[in-house]
């Protein structure tokens, strides 16, 4: 017997075999419960869950400081009775007049929140219109006692209003005498509102981390995972080359990239929107707007990156002789990949274009400008075109690693 | 069907330095022949049948396999070769049917092609009641069948085998030598290595003998025990690496 000789290049093209290797990791890859975790159950269903639950927590300890009556100290005062009739009639706070050291002892172990020091000269320093030193004593590690102390602060500006309006009164001026402008806010209709600015900002953290994040297990399996169980000289012995192999896993593994940016923000998006969720809590005007073009602007400069990600975490699966050892390397990369989305959070919208050139950085800084309303196409053009660079490259890498035997198969 | 000529594979080891897995081996072997390759652990025969199965590049010298060469035409071999081994595991998380099919694709077989060889397969080895459990849940016996159907599911006219009844029961490995026969049978050329003497006994036609990467000598046993003046093959083979045990 002979056996059939398929002279397998003609009838069956390199491509059939990439992707006959793409279908089946991808399928494979989505059966591991790491990255269905990772990648679909945590954004869809623990980040809304979790935005929901702060969001509770912040309304929840707004209503009580609303509510709450604070224990306060007046230090000196004799000083002016007055005064300190003022401050004791101010809304939700308990006066006690107690000396320096029993304010600070109390403040210090929590049975009061905040206190109040006259100087002896108040009194006389109002007569002459000269400002009256006020002291606030507080606990800057406890939350409770900053708040007192910003109660305090705009309890005794009122007062202080109040002072200057029966000034003016004694002279005969109306109240309004020492306000020259009345000012007022209006966010203009077609402009972005808080929500929208906050996600602006939280976007392109969440794109970038999640893709390469996403990720991580998916392509820690492809290679070194192999290694470990034994199944890489499996498909060694198969007719399929490394190059196709690799490409068949690397194009895996950027599918998983895109699905896991897509899916983190949906979750995030989801989370907005719910009524009750922290944004709601913490946003006090305008709503989500998320504008279709941002969006499309955005999943194009996540391809590039997708691209770069899958081979940066393939070429440190090849690299790796078991998954132990990537989740080692992996971390210092991963810190890598944050640092410039952490700088697009600061940046704001003047930016020199040779930023756009920075691998991530110009990914993160066009998608924050596009949440923000805001596009240069030249900026745009060369982050997209120098991203495309970056990932081939890794690309490069990550199939050379692949076709070099000693990296490969421990003799 | 193999000819293979003045293979060498060197290694470099950061302690250990250069390492000659392979020194210079060449032999043939032909259809409808089990061709054994006895050696003790580390001399060099996985490293031998790697090189055969293109998955490492030989340093020096060449070999023919199922009329392709190893270094011109190694998607050729590997289109017409099929390999088991100790180290040629299983996807935990495919079904058997999918890991065969998967292979089957990578062969360059059409659907149904596959599905028809599948069947044929699956019933020849009993592997029907599991033919949908995923590879992680079944049994080591189970997990052995798979792979036999993986490594022939294209009728491959050459087989590897490199310790393939490593770690196994006996009732597994029976499997194993079985199938190892009718591949024999069917007229196919078989490599088949291994450091257990009364496997080689039961199987081989010839036997190549392999020890410290170099090819100490290949015969029948007929002609190996002549050439000792020994009857046991343990004797025949301690005699033949020179680590014969001193008479008492």
């Amino acid at each position: 017997m002979t056996g059939n000789k398929r002279t397998s290049d003609a009838a069956h093209p390199a491509s059939s075999r990439m992707l006959a290797v793409f279908i089946k990791e991808f399928r494979e890859i989505f059966r591991d419960r790491r990255t269905v975790i990772s990648v679909v159950v945590s954004p869809l269903l623990i980040t809304p869950a979790m935005f929901f639950f702060l969001g509770a927590i912040i309304h929840n300890e707004s209503k009580k400081e609303g509510t709450r009556v604070y224990d306060i100290g007046v230090i000196e005062s004799s000083a002016s009775p007055g005064l300190t009739k003022a401050i004791s009639e101010l809304p939700q706070v308990s006066v006690r007049y107690v000396s320096r050291q029993e304010a600070e002892t109390a403040i210090a172990q929590r049975k009061m929140t905040a206190a109040v020091v006259l100087t002896p000269e108040t009194d006389l320093l109002a007569k002459q219109f000269k400002p009256v030193p006020v002291e606030l004593l507080l606990d800057a590690g406890d939350e409770s006692s900053q708040a007192a102390a910003s109660r305090l602060s705009s309890g005794l500006a009122k007062i202080g209003e109040h002072v200057v309006a029966t000034r003016l009164s004694d002279r005969g001026l109306p109240a309004q005498f020492a306000s020259p402008f009345s000012i007022r806010q209006t966010p203009i209709k077609a402009g972005g509102s808080m929500t929208s600015l906050l996600l602006a900002t939280m976007l392109p953290y969440l794109l970038v981390v999640s893709s390469f994040g996403g990720a991580i297990y998916a392509s820690f399996d492809q290679v070194a995972g192999e290694k470990e169980r034994g199944t890489l000289e499996t498909l060694l012995v198969s007719p399929a080359t490394r190059r196709e192999i690799v490409l068949g896993k690397f194009a895996a593994v950027a599918a998983v990239c895109v699905i896991s940016s897509i899916l983190s923000v949906t979750g995030v998006i989801v989370s907005f929107s719910l009524p009750g969720s922290m944004f709601t809590a913490l946003s006090t005007s305008g709503g989500l707007h998320l504008s279709a073009s941002a969006i499309v602007v955005s999943m194009l400069m996540m391809l590039p990156l997708a691209v770069l990600f899958a081979g940066l975490l393939l070429a440190v699966s090849t690299f790796a002789r078991n998954q132990k050892e990537a989740q080692t390397y992996i971390t210092p990369i991963l810190l890598l990949v944050m640092v410039p989305v952490m700088i697009s959070i600061f940046v704001h919208s003047d930016i020199p274009r040779t930023m756009a050139l920075v691998p991530i950085l110009g990914t993160s800084i066009i998608i924050k400008q596009a949440f923000s309303g805001i596009y240069d196409p030249v900026f745009i053009s060369l982050a997209f075109g120098s991203s495309i660079l970056y990932g081939l490259a890794a690309v490069v890498l990550a199939t050379s690693l692949f076709e070099k035997e000693s990296v490969l198969i421990k003799a | 069907m193999i000819s293979v000529n003045e293979l060498h594979k060197e290694f470099f080891d950061k302690k250990r330095g250069r390492i000659q897995a392979v020194n210079g081996i060449s032999f043939e072997c032909h259809p409808g022949e089990i061709f054994g390759v006895l050696g003790p652990n580390g001399a060099g025969k996985t490293t031998l049948l790697r090189m055969l199965a293109t998955i490492l590049q030989p340093t020096s010298g060449t070999a023919s396999v199922a009329g392709y060469d190893i270094l011109k035409e190694p998607q050729l071999v590997r289109q017409n070769i099929g390999y088991l081994s100790g180290s040629t595991a299983l996807y935990e998380r495919l079904t058997a049917r999918e890991m065969v099919t998967y292979f089957g694709t990578l062969y360059g077989l059409s659907a149904a092609e596959t599905a028809r060889r599948i069947e044929e397969i699956f019933t020849e080895l009993d592997m029907h009641s599991f033919a949908d459990g995923r590879c992680d849940k079944l049994s080591t016996g189970q997990k052995q069948r798979v792979s036999i159907a993986r490594s022939i599911i294209h009728e491959p006219p050459v087989l590897f085998f490199d310790e393939p009844t490593n770690g196994l029961d006996i009732v597994t490995a029976r499997t194993i030598t079985r199938f190892i026969r009718r591949c024999r049978n069917q007229g196919r050329t078989v490599v088949f290595s291994t450091h257990i003497m009364s496997e080689v006994e039961a199987l081989c036609e010839r036997i190549a003998i392999v020890y410290q990467g170099r090819l100490i000598v290949v015969g029948t046993l007929a002609e190996l025990r002549e050439q000792t003046g020994k009857q046991a093959f343990e004797d025949v083979f301690l005699k033949l690496i020179g680590e014969e045990d001193e008479e008492l």
